[in-house]
């Protein structure tokens, strides 16, 4: 297929797929099931094929004119294509093993809809050209979440989808109306023609609080460890592989490629995500919940790819990049390990776990070697990202904010070690029988995470390279 | 008035009066002939409007503009939906034989209304509007429904008094009613009519602070009829004219100025206020009114910036409005016939049981809270566009922010009806029948493919308006 098409398939496919889910429910689950892990692979597939035309810069476009400069168009560049591939590799993941997990429950046709949905918006959300329809696709993810994270359908977790959408709404409100002062100071939503135009501090900040209301970070944080009331596979799918990463995307995107912001803005940014470092570090060390620490754990480790994005310096931007990367294999490995963990014993409580490594030690190793990537300990991928991150700080740096981030990757490596020693290690202190290992499709979809990020640490110089050439390419006022 | 369109006020006039005769023996016959009456007039607009022939040429062929065309189309669109859906669910009493009729009068002092050229017109069938509006509230038997009659009734009269007076003086002043005449002298006289005026329109609308009588109103009355008055009838006996006028300002230039901005400070307030007072509503129908009543707020405010993208969103606003608040309403009475109830607290979890009355709820109230792609989305974005580059960049932020008010309400909504654990004494509830959910997937359809291609629409109006 050519580039064109490929681009046309990896959005469209799983959009309108989204909406056939419910179509082939009718005529049988395995259909339907299959139907769906079919468009993840589809996907993905697309997403990877489109790498070498974007790797070399060849333009890959696809525009719908529309009055009032509000075209729809979608653009394949590099940085658009790795974000896709990343996000659909983990979303692909999480529905092959979604198709064990979610089989005890109810609305089954509902949650396979919305995750396609999910990863068509945030396709779609990627490659969009055109900040409007970037803005569309936001809210569309939105919406995925809102009817994801009520998936239990208790009282609490439908309050938890409300405060979900409500927060990233009002978020997404609030950067729309940068998106306005934009439009209206340069007469244009096209990210092209916008290229290395300034924005005013106001304008940028209104958009920075749409970007951290998505991506949890400080002062909107708590939605994020309240909406792993949902399933696993979705709290999974929000914090590795799409809602997530979608600030972290916007920032880059946007602040990185399009935008050239004031100083004092990059300056802000770095300070925001240091606190939100520190603070959501603390907050993992003494929950007790083992989805709420890794999701505390997630708004920490975004920080440290603010960090690396905002510091206005090519190192630490690929850095970044390959920061999302990383992070999105491990995260996405370690809340599936969670969802084993969570099936098996029946309980979210880290105290009343224990001594799980002896019956069930591939969800205890590939948790091991998942928490080790993120901890930034070599030769693991996290490790890479990690360092090229605070060498590109160092370089352009503020000697007070990387003490910060220092203390934060210190309380990582803390927080995860207590969090392993407490389900794994010493006696199991739950009531009945130990629990057992997770179902086989389970289980070899986390230890091929946790591979990975094995595999992404010895063959770091693949990614890293990539990362590179996209600050090459499309960076803008990066020195 | 533009006689090529007379038709479609006479036709619904003549069945008016048929149906009681021809009803006496047998009811289904008023059900099928009020249908069949509003579904022709339906076709023939939709044929007008759709038609590429006409389309190509900017409808030349035509001396009346995109307004009229797409109003009538929405009188059309929500009549066909409200009285099919009343004939198809038996909620409405016809034993009188009252509410067909009824509705086929209004219907047809709608599409008059849309039809004039000059005030005193516009009034003279307005007040024929009223009149049945009032019936049709005061057709629930509850305290209630009278409540909201005598309320409506209190307001709407001093209002027709005031634009009446409002017109006088303008014969007064300027001897014509004609818009484009009076504006070319311009008196204060005119501008203190014109002022009378807007004011009357703004009571009928239910602007804040006019604006109690609809909750009781829309609450009282028989949810077909709720969602009709919601619908259209109040937006075309209120904000149309409102409309109009924000038009004929632009026309008289800066002296007439200050009317429009006390209307858009009006509709501001109105939107914040409304959209305030619906997130402590514990009944879904009177919800659904104060949300209506925030809605309003958000179509004064876009027509009062005189800008044309305003007007043109207002104008948008109020089409999109009729298509999402009947989905609601009619949803809201689907769930009234199987829970017995419109007290929210009662109810909880009907989504398993009534898929496609959530589903087409939920459709809606992403577009009310202006989520794209829908095509709520696309009017809002006018209107606060329009806000922004005319100066007033703080209304723009209010009417932005206040987007998120609604999408709360409307969320608690939906977590206490239908999303949640069903409730165990609503594990009986029954989706409601094919031909009573088709109104509202039809309007949700139009929703959704007005709102994905919303540019087309733009086009249209932009090329008539």
């Amino acid at each position: 297929m050519d580039p064109v098409s490929l681009l046309k398939a990896v959005v469209f496919l799983p959009l309108i797929g989204a909406f056939i889910i419910p179509l082939t429910a009718l005529i049988s689950k395995e259909v339907r099931n299959a139907f769906s892990v079919t468009l993840g692979i589809l996907t993905f597939a697309c997403a990877v094929l489109l790498i070498p035309a974007a790797a070399v810069g060849a333009p890959v476009s696809f525009e719908i004119n529309f009055p009032l400069g509000l075209n729809f168009a979608i653009n394949a560049d590099s940085l658009a294509v790795f974000m896709a591939a990343v996000s659909s590799f983990v979303s692909m993941i999480i529905l092959i093993y979604s198709v064990d997990y979610i089989s005890h429950y109810e609305n089954q046709t509902e949650y396979y809809s919305m995750v396609v949905l999910f990863l068509g918006s945030m396709m779609g959300l990627v490659f969009s050209k055109n900040l409007i329809w970037l803005y569309g696709f936001w809210e569309l993810t939105g919406f995925a979440s809102w009817r994801l994270v009520g998936f239990f359908r208790s009282d609490k977790d439908v309050a938890k989808a409300n405060k979900t959408i409500l927060v990233t709404v009002f978020g997404a409100l609030v950067m729309f109306l940068g998106i306005i002062m934009v439009y209206f100071e340069k007469g244009t939503l096209d990210m092209a023609q916008l290229k290395s135009s300034e924005i005013s501090f106001l304008a940028a900040s209104l958009i920075l609080a749409g970007i951290f209301s998505k991506s949890a970070t400080l002062p909107f944080s708590t939605w994020l460890p309240d909406a792993g009331v949902a399933p696993s596979t979705v709290t999974s799918l929000l914090h590795a592989a799409v809602l997530v990463k979608i600030g972290v995307y916007a920032y880059a995107r946007l602040f990185g490629t399009v935008f050239v912001a004031p100083q004092s803005f990059s300056y802000m940014v770095t300070a925001l995500a240091g606190l939100s470092a520190i603070i959501s570090a603390g907050a993992a060390l003494i929950e007790t919940d083992i989805k709420r620490i890794i999701a505390y754990s997630t708004v920490s480790q975004l920080a440290f790819i603010f960090l690396g994005l905002a510091s206005g310096n090519q190192s630490a931007f690929a850095g970044a990049l390959l920061y999302i990367m990383m992070h999105s294999v491990a995260k996405g490995g370690l809340f599936l390990c969670a969802g084993i963990i969570e099936q098996k014993t029946h309980t979210k409580d880290i105290m009343k776990m224990g001594g799980l490594y002896k019956t069930m030690p591939v969800t205890g190793l590939s948790f091991a070697l998942c928490s080790l990537s993120v901890m930034g300990i070599p030769p693991f991928g996290g490790f890479f990202s990690k360092f090229m991150v605070f060498k590109g700080a160092v370089e352009s740096g503020n000697i007070l904010i990387l003490f910060l981030f220092a203390i934060g990757a210190v309380m990582t490596l803390l927080y995860l070690s207590r969090l392993f020693y407490l389900v794994f290690l010493g006696e199991y202190k739950g009531n009945s029988a130990a629990p057992e290992e997770g179902s086989p499709s389970m289980v070899a979809s986390v230890s091929f995470l946790a591979l990975c990020g094995i595999i992404l640490g010895f063959l770091v110089s693949y990614p890293f390279n990539y990362a590179v050439l996209i600050s090459k390419q499309l960076g803008v006022n990066l020195q | 008035m533009t006689t090529e369109l007379l038709s479609y006020s006479l036709i619904p006039l003549l069945s008016a009066l048929a149906i009681p005769f021809l009803g006496r023996k047998n009811r289904k016959i008023t059900e099928i002939l009020a249908n069949v009456t509003l579904l022709a007039g339906l076709a023939n607009l939709a044929y007008m409007i759709f038609h590429p022939m006409n389309r190509n040429s900017g409808y030349a062929v035509f001396s009346f503009d995109g307004l009229t065309m797409s109003m009538l189309f929405t009188i059309y669109l929500v009549a066909i939906c409200c009285v099919f859906f009343a004939s198809v669910s038996g909620m409405v009493k016809s034993e009188k034989n009252s509410f067909y009729p009824l509705v086929m009068i209004s219907v047809s002092a709608m599409s008059s209304m849309v039809l004039a050229k000059d005030f005193f017109t516009l009034y003279i069938f307005m007040e024929a509007l009223a009149v049945t509006s009032f019936a049709l509230i005061a057709s629930e038997e509850g305290t209630l429904g009278i409540e909201g009659a005598i309320k409506y009734l209190l307001l709407t009269f001093p209002a027709s008094a005031l634009i009446i007076i409002g017109i006088s003086l303008m014969l007064l002043a300027g001897g014509s009613l004609r818009f484009d005449i009076m504006s070319q002298s311009f008196s204060t006289a005119h501008f203190a009519a014109l002022a009378f005026i807007t004011l009357g329109f703004a009571i009928k609308a239910g602007l804040f602070p006019f604006h109690f009588w609809t909750p009781d109103a829309y609450q009282g009355a028989p949810a077909a009829v709720s969602a009709y008055l919601a619908g259209v009838v109040t937006k075309i006996s209120g904000m149309y004219a409102l409309v109009k006028i924000c038009m004929a300002v632009r026309l008289f230039g800066e002296n007439a100025h200050a009317i429009s901005s006390s209307l858009l400070l009006a509709g501001v307030i109105t939107l914040v206020f409304a959209s305030i007072a619906a997130l402590t509503q514990k009944d879904m129908k009177r919800m659904l009114a104060f949300s209506s009543i925030s809605q309003m707020g958000y179509i004064a405010a876009g027509a009062a910036t005189l800008n044309p993208i305003g007007i043109l969103g207002a104008i948008l606003h109020i089409f999109n409005h009729a298509t999402f608040k009947t989905v609601l309403f009619l949803n809201s009475a689907s769930i009234e016939k199987s829970v017995g109830t419109t007290d929210m607290r009662k109810m909880g979890g009907l989504e398993k049981n009534m898929p496609f009355t959530s589903w087409t709820s939920i459709i809606a109230l992403f577009s009310t809270a202006g989520v794209p792609p829908l095509s709520g989305f696309w009017s809002k974005l006018l209107i606060i566009i329009s806000l922004w580059i005319t100066g007033f960049k703080f209304a723009a932020v209010v009417a932005l922010i206040f987007s998120i008010v609604t999408l709360a309400y409307f969320m608690t909504m939906q977590k206490k009806v239908f999303f949640g654990k069903p409730k165990e004494e609503l594990k009986e509830a029954k989706e409601a029948s094919p031909s009573m959910l088709a109104p509202a997937v039809l309007m949700s359809l139009i929703i959704v493919f007005s709102g994905i291609f919303f540019p087309y629409v733009f086009d249209f109006l932009e090329k008539t308006l």
